[in-house]
């Protein structure tokens, strides 16, 4: 696990004082949370700065949907599931824009596309991570680098715990088929 | 980790991934930036009700509006259907309202818990009704049949409108993500109320009218509304 799992209660206590416009409660949320937040962009393969971008979107939005949090409910996947719609509308708006770019400068269809195998030969276990299908790579985040439980992350992908666990499932399957293949070919 | 990849290599190696490189930490400029930005514009908010009061909510105005358009639309339907007939369709629109109204409801608070993916209560919503239409009412049509049927779905395109707006207008209390789903959510909501009164005003309660002017319909209405969640989403973004 990439961190400290970060106590619940502690954080349900800031967001309550931060609904009741507690200055102190806000700096303390954005110091504990901001880095959670920033690796979690980060390993979804965009660069520092762009990270960064997302990190202040996403406070945005958490600030202007702080009223839908519940005292009774865990911080964490309400965080998680504003950050990860934002990322999700940053890599949509990302995605029409190189699109429109393709259609100017007619790039190769295959640019951007890197199959597993080929990403191996690079031996960049990242980038092989983020070779996944999307909603793999989210799931291994969450759980991995954010240290989030199967319920949590349930909760903050709209999902059932079942489902993510079939997602981690095969995000497992198809890294450990990759580095299989990547150890038959360094023999 | 909940969820052990089983494979010492493949967990060492996401571990090392995992954990924190020294160069992504958060500079302590954005950091007061965001702390700042926040803080600019802090006020006290009154957290949203809780689930079963958003809920509640949802499913008063589904029964109030139903049982206000019954009251004025003419009621054949109630005449011409049989007791199982009635008691199915019943059960469906008043099991559709209900499914939507838990749906909207988890969609306008970040993190909700979902015990049931979203993809199985809009199969289940839509192949209940055809199996038990096609399996309890009668198969036979008459010459007429469009000029019999548009009247209906006309009907149920004028309810579901307003309906729709009524409960975004209710749903905008939480924290909307412009998406398919929530078009879909939305839509099929307002669908399931306006069938009620389309359903007990109709005097063809054959299969294949219920199934294109009724059913058809609604499917084609959700469509739009999922249609229309995709084009806020594309243009939120």
């Amino acid at each position: 696990m990439g961190e400290t799992p970060i106590d619940d209660r502690e954080l349900r206590d800031l967001m309550t004082r931060y609904q009741n416009a507690d200055a102190v409660a806000v700096e303390e949320l954005v110091a504990r949370m901001s880095p959670p937040l920033l690796r979690f962009f980060g390993r979804s393969g965009i660069g520092p700065t762009e990270a960064e971008d997302l990190l202040q979107d996403c406070w945005i939005r958490i600030h202007r949907s702080r009223h839908t949090y519940r005292a009774s409910e865990p911080v964490m996947p309400w965080i998680y599931a504003i950050a990860r719609h934002t990322r999700l509308d940053a890599y949509r708006k990302q995605r029409r824009l190189e699109s429109r770019e393709v259609l100017v400068a007619s790039i190769p269809e295959g640019l951007h596309q890197t199959t597993p195998e080929q990403v191996l030969e690079q031996d960049q276990f990242a980038r092989l991570v983020a070779s996944l299908p999307d909603a793999q790579r989210e799931v291994i985040i969450m759980l991995k680098v954010s240290g989030m439980s199967l319920e949590e992350v349930a909760r903050a992908t709209s999902s059932t715990p079942g489902a993510v666990k079939q997602r981690a499932h095969r995000a497992y399957t198809a890294l450990r088929r990759a580095l299989g293949k990547d150890l038959e070919s360094a023999r | 980790m909940p969820d052990n990849p089983q494979d010492h290599g493949l967990e060492r190696r996401l571990d090392e991934w995992a954990s924190p490189p020294p160069d992504t930490e958060l500079s302590p400029e954005t950091r007061r930036k965001v702390q700042a930005m926040l803080a600019s514009s802090l006020t006290p908010v009154k957290p949203i009700p809780p689930q079963s009061r958003l809920i509640f909510t949802f499913l008063a105005v589904f029964t109030v509006c139903a049982v206000g358009l019954i009251a004025i639309l003419n009621k054949a339907g109630f005449h011409l259907m049989t007791g199982v007939q009635m008691g199915f369709i019943a059960a469906i629109l008043a099991g559709g309202g209900i499914l939507f109204s838990f749906t909207l409801a988890w969609r306008m608070v970040p993190g909700s818990r979902w015990p049931i993916p979203f993809s199985l209560v809009l199969t289940v919503s839509g192949l209940v009704p055809i199996t038990g239409i096609a399996l309890l009412f009668p198969w036979h049509t008459s010459s007429a049949f469009v000029s019999e049927g548009w009247p209906c779905a006309a009907l149920e395109l004028t309810i579901t409108i307003p309906s729709a707006a009524v409960y975004w207008l209710l749903a905008r209390r939480g924290a909307l993500f412009a998406s398919p789903g929530l078009g879909a959510s939305l839509t099929a909501l307002a669908v399931f109320l306006a069938l009620i009164p389309v359903q007990f005003q109709c005097m063809f309660q054959q299969a294949p009218h219920l199934l294109v002017w009724h059913g058809g319909a609604a499917l084609l209405l959700i469509g739009l509304g999922t249609l229309i969640g995709e084009m806020a989403r594309r243009m939120r973004t």
